[in-house]
């Protein structure tokens, strides 16, 4: 592990500013702290010499003083931290979350119990990095060097022996911070994994208690919870050595200190007044430094942490290369351009140069991970029909309706809407409702109205015509959207769909499995109302497996069939 | 009557911080090797200035030898017992949450799954892990260093008092002020700001996991942005709260450094007419001014224990409170004395008479006198529009949700049955299946964990997956996270062949073709109910759309939490 990660200097403007001020603060504390050490021997070997009380008030108000500004500047110096623990972890929250939106169909390697433990405790544990553990980091880089060099002036023989033990410190932390750094990435993943068991369990409970299988969970929650205690110590064992090493040291440099300059007066050789000076100042030397170790364990986490997420940013970033190839660089632009790609428009057939030819497929194909889903798809679907997406489960229905979206890249191939390109930019042209409702909490009509929010509330009445929806739009929906009917909460879905379409005009909606929980009288209604729009100049695409929805449509797309 | 309070420990805010903390024997090792770390830290500063100020008299070394040893062993001791400390100190802690960790589930388990339905996932998580994790701190932070410090500051207030009295005054003096006033500008400042702190911290957890979770619908409408802002927002409050706490921590944390500096000042003062007066020597004189010091880094451990352990309280009651402490009255438990379970062969007679069922929190009931027979063997298909209360109905036969009325199995009232009983008898294919982020082996044997390969791989064939699955490597591919690689269709299809492993002898299924598609749904169910109905196994077949009707004895229809028609 790195004393102080680039990354974060570079991309955070907070952790910059916060390091300046830390800078400056670090040196008044310097400078107290050598005049509470020369205030101290002044009196005692004054005392001791047997001198006037007197004489000796000034240097008690040294003392006193340069204690409090002391304090006044560690004070500070926890605020200055703490903010810009703050500040750095909104930005990267703020960062990662901006990331994801650009690849809604996930991000491969990060689930999202991962994501979610790295958004919260993962940067909570940049706290303890910046207000613990980069305070002592620029303390020791500015107040060690001054307290030595002031003992130095006092004492050179124990200015040396500070010099040569203070080496020795970042050498050991370099030793223990290269052991540290795999035990810790397992630690990491073993609260990852303590995260994934426990949402798992959870989420499968109602199954678990089906088949009486919950209580077991317990024993499995408990040796999960077991194992990381168990990572944990391993990592602790480590690092703590570096906090041994550094008190160690400290320790060990105040003895030979003490020592020798014990033997020194002994013989003569030395006065004691710059004898208690380095004696007081030694210790000084090192806490900053000790100080660094004790806050190295929860900084780890920090680092650690940080590092998850820009493991996570660097990935979206390369993700952003990949799907940014199709001829998206300008984005819904002419198709024609999609033809210098070469092998990918071969069929010269599907003219596309006409103003009106509705959404075109051209030998679209689309992978999820390495297996291939949809091969060399070929659609042509007019403006204002209506037509079905079929095939058995599995066969890339959905994922049609994501690469249209722009939530599944497309590997090769090509879709436009009157003959421009939709690249990835499809969902500026598209109203959609995915397979699951996914509602969220709130009242239904905030669900229904999600993004267009101004919309003219006569819209919100017709999107609930629409889809049938009959519940209250004021109704508060729980968590997750509960509190309606499986029925119910895919008619909100698809109400909110043809919400977003009349709202923003839009030429193309696609449903996915709309009537999977609805009956047959609300099917033929649905019907009625998807033919209505579609007589307004609307095209609707409907991924279904029921028989009436298919009979009903102007025509059918089979992403299977385009497989053989 | 049966017991509604949750009965497992930890259902309130002192038995969790009382589990978080290590019994007696357990904690012991880290005080101790903390007192030996601490006394070492202040004999080693008393042993150095006393060295070198009775050096500078300039004795014969003979006399500084054992000082000499001291220092060095101290210097060591320091380092070796403080490393002891942390380590011995950290593994007693831990070993506390494993036990809280599996108390928040075993709490769950009497009201799951339909009590806690209205909590929120990422809500639980933050509990579960982070405020969890914090009550490490109460041991870690709290208790042991505070017990430490206090017998190193017992010791070494004691020893300075031997030497001169009115110092040690002066010193408990310094030390009752300095901790006294840290304490209190937490309490003013940071405690207000703490207490809020851990709540605000979950909610933007329960934020996270929603916007993330929600993700594709939230970009698809354009909404993320606003969810992005909100989370902002959150996080704006949470960085003003963590401020303010700082602030109070910081101011703590000067005020003890202060009070080494006031503490070294006010020892000068008493103890100088003692040395103008020769009662004590100039060596003594320098060990009395310089133990302050060492005894106020001693002291500066106390200050932040009391925020750890405000810290700890109210994390504590979060822990307590993630879930309900009593089992609503919607959610069946065990009698006190269950009864007999009927056998599973024969299948038993279901009987339902006036039963009226509601869920936790809603205002009216889903259900409400429904009358409904099963006869062994029959398969029976109930109908209904969405919201009728097919739904409830499945989670009254299967004891998710109490039935009023009279509900029995082969003649038992199922309310004198522990609900696990009933559940052996009554199995449910839910309308979304859940699968684990296992393999398909996994996923399926843990409904009959004796099954071999074959016997799975021929449940699978039943449900028209073997093909599907051996392209994909057999047993041992993995569905993805909540199935995320297989259809909707296929979750389905391995929920059903899961219960078809656990050989119900009556078995509800809700919805199982609802993302099936048409062509097979009827293949499917075919399979399925010919599959069973030689066995004489009761088939509940719940489904909004139409079914072959060759394949069904009988059809019930449900409105309005009624049974109202029967139909042939």
């Amino acid at each position: 592990m790195k004393p102080l990660d680039p990354r974060l200097v570079r991309r955070s403007r907070a952790a910059r500013g916060f390091l300046l001020a830390g800078g400056a603060l670090a040196v008044v504390q310097a400078a107290a702290i050598i005049a509470v050490a020369w205030s101290i021997a002044t009196l005692v070997v004054g005392l001791i010499d047997g001198m006037p009380m007197d004489g000796l008030w000034p240097a008690l108000a040294v003392l006193v003083g340069a204690a409090c500004v002391r304090a006044l500047a560690a004070w500070a110096w926890e605020l200055v931290g703490a903010t810009g623990a703050q500040r750095v972890k909104r930005e990267l929250r703020g960062e990662l979350l901006a990331a994801l939106e650009r690849h809604p169909g996930g991000i491969a390697g990060f689930s999202s119990a991962r994501i979610a433990t790295l958004l919260g405790p993962g940067l909570d544990a940049l706290d303890d990095y910046f207000g613990r553990y980069l305070p002592q980091l620029v303390l020791t880089v500015v107040a060690t060097p001054a307290c030595i060099a002031a003992a130095w002036i006092a004492d050179p023989l124990s200015g040396l022996v500070l010099v040569i033990v203070l080496p020795l410190v970042p050498v050991f932390m370099a030793l223990i911070g290269m052991a540290t750094d795999a035990v810790q990435r397992r630690q990491w993943e073993s609260l990852s994994a303590l995260s994934r068991g426990f949402l798992e369990v959870v989420g499968g409970l109602s199954t678990l208690v089906l088949y009486g299988r919950a209580e077991r969970q317990a024993r499995r929650i408990r040796e999960v919870t077991d194992g990381y205690r168990r990572h944990t110590m391993k990592v602790l064992r480590i690092t703590f050595l570096s906090g041994f090493a550094l008190e160690f040291a400290a320790s060990l440099s105040v003895a030979l200190v003490a020592v020798s300059i014990g033997l020194r007066l002994v013989s003569g050789d030395m006065s004691l007044a710059p004898g208690l000076f380095v004696l007081v100042l030694a210790p000084e030397v090192f806490l900053p430094l000790r100080n660094v170790g004790a806050a190295f364990h929860a900084s780890a986490a920090g680092v650690t942490a940080a590092d998850d997420a820009f493991a996570l940013l660097d990935e979206t970033e390369m993700g952003d290369d990949a799907t940014v190839q199709p001829g998206s660089s300008a984005h819904l632009a002419p198709l024609a351009s999609a033809r210098r790609l070469g092998t990918v428009l071969e069929r010269e057939d599907a003219t596309i140069d006409s103003p009106r030819t509705g959404l075109v497929v051209a030998g679209l194909a689309v992978r999820r991970g390495d297996r291939p889903v949809i091969e060399d798809l070929d659609a042509v679907v007019a403006p204002g029909s209506l037509v079905a997406v079929i095939g058995p489960s599995g066969s890339g229905k959905s994922t049609l309706f994501a690469a249209l979206l722009g939530f599944a890249p497309i590997a090769a191939g090509e879709v436009s809407w009157d003959g421009r390109s939709l690249g990835n930019r499809g969902r500026e042209l598209v109203a959609w409702a995915g397979q699951s409702p996914v509602l969220l909490a709130g009242s239904v009509a905030e669900n229904v109205r999600l993004g267009d929010e101004t919309a003219d509330p006569a819209l919100l009445e017709r999107a609930f015509a629409v889809a049938g929806v009959e519940v209250a739009a004021g109704l508060v929906l729980g968590p997750g959207g509960s509190g309606l009917s499986g029925g119910q909460a895919q008619r909100v879905a698809i109400a909110r769909a043809v919400h977003r379409l009349l709202a923003r005009r839009l030429p193309l909606l696609l449903l996915d499995e709309p009537t999977s929980a609805q009956d047959a009288g609300r099917e033929q209604a649905l019907v009625e109302h998807l033919r209505a729009l579609c007589d307004g100049g609307v095209t609707v695409l409907v991924a279904t497996h029921r028989p009436a929805l298919v009979a009903a449509a102007d025509g059918v797309i089979e992403p299977a069939a385009a497989r053989v | 009557m049966s017991e509604r309070r949750i009965p497992q420990s930890g259902s309130d805010t002192r038995s969790v911080l009382r589990t978080s903390i290590p019994r007696f024997g357990r904690l012991l090792p880290s005080v101790l090797f903390g007192v030996v770390s601490g006394g070492s830290a202040v004999a080693l500063l008393a042993c150095s200035a006393w060295l070198i100020a009775r050096a500078a008299e300039q004795p014969p070394v003979l006399y500084l030898s054992l000082a000499i040893v001291g220092v060095r062993a101290f210097a060591l001791g320091r380092a070796v017992f403080r490393y002891l400390e942390r380590l011995s100190g950290h593994d007693a802690a831990f070993r506390q949450l494993a036990a809280i960790r599996s108390g928040i589930f075993e709490r769950m388990l009497p009201v799951a799954p339909d009590g806690i339905a209205a909590l929120r996932r990422g809500e639980l998580l933050a509990r579960f892990v982070g405020d969890v994790d914090e009550l490490q701190n109460v041991p870690l932070r709290a208790v042991q260093p505070v017990v430490s410090a206090l017998v190193v500051l017992l010791g070494a207030v004691v020893g300075v008092a031997l030497l001169a009295p009115a110092s040690a005054f002066a010193l408990i003096g310094c030390l009752v002020l300095g901790v006294g006033a840290t304490v209190l500008v937490q309490h003013a400042v940071a405690a207000r700001a703490e207490s809020r702190l851990a709540p605000l911290r979950g909610e933007l957890q329960a934020a996270v996991v929603d916007q993330v979770q929600s993700l594709e619908v939230l970009v698809a409408f354009d909404g993320a942005a606003a969810g992005r802002a909100r989370i902002d927002a959150l996080g704006a409050r949470l960085a003003r709260l963590t401020r303010a706490s700082a602030s109070a921590a910081g101011a703590a944390a000067a005020i003890m450094s202060a009070i080494g500096g006031i503490a070294v000042a006010l020892a000068v003062v008493t103890a100088e007419p003692l040395l103008a007066s020769g009662r004590i020597d100039g060596p003594t004189f320098a060990v009395l001014c310089l133990v302050p010091l060492a005894i106020a880094e001693v002291a500066a451990a106390i200050p932040p224990a009391a925020s750890a352990w405000r810290l700890g309280r109210v994390s504590a009651g979060r822990v307590a409170n993630a879930v309900p402490g009593r089992v609503q009255p919607e959610i069946p438990v065990a009698p006190a004395t269950p009864a007999t379970a009927p056998a599973a062969e024969p299948t038993p007679a279901i009987s339902l008479r006036g039963v009226t069922a509601s869920w936790p929190g809603a205002t009216a009931p889903a259900l409400s006198g429904l009358d409904l027979e099963l006869a062994p063997g029959e398969r029976v298909l109930v109908r209904g529009e969405s919201g009728a209360g097919k739904s409830t109905l499945a989670h009254v036969l299967v004891r998710f949700l109490e039935a009023r009325g009279s509900y029995r199995i082969g003649g038992v009232e199922a309310s004198d049955l522990d609900p696990g009983e009933v559940r052996r008898l009554v199995g449910l294919v839910e309308q979304r299946p859940w699968l684990f982020d296992e393999d398909v082996r996994q996923n399926l044997v843990f409904a009959r964990d004796t099954a071999s390969d074959e016997e799975l791989l021929a449940v699978l064939e039943r449900v028209g997956l073997r093909d599907w699955v051996l392209e994909r490597g057999g047993l041992g591919a993995r569905v993805g996270e909540r199935g995320s690689l297989v259809s909707g269709g296929q979750a389905q299809r391995l929920a059903l062949a899961r219960a078809m492993l656990a050989r119900f002898p009556v078995l509800v299924l809700d919805e199982p073709t609802a993302n099936v598609d048409r062509a097979r749904a009827d293949a499917l169910l075919r399979d399925l109910l010919g599959a069973v109905a030689g066995e004489g196994r009761t088939v509940v077949l719940i489904s909004h759309v139409p079914v072959d009707p060759s394949l069904v004895d009988r059809v019930v229809t449900i409105a309005d939490g009624r049974a109202c028609t029967v139909a042939p």
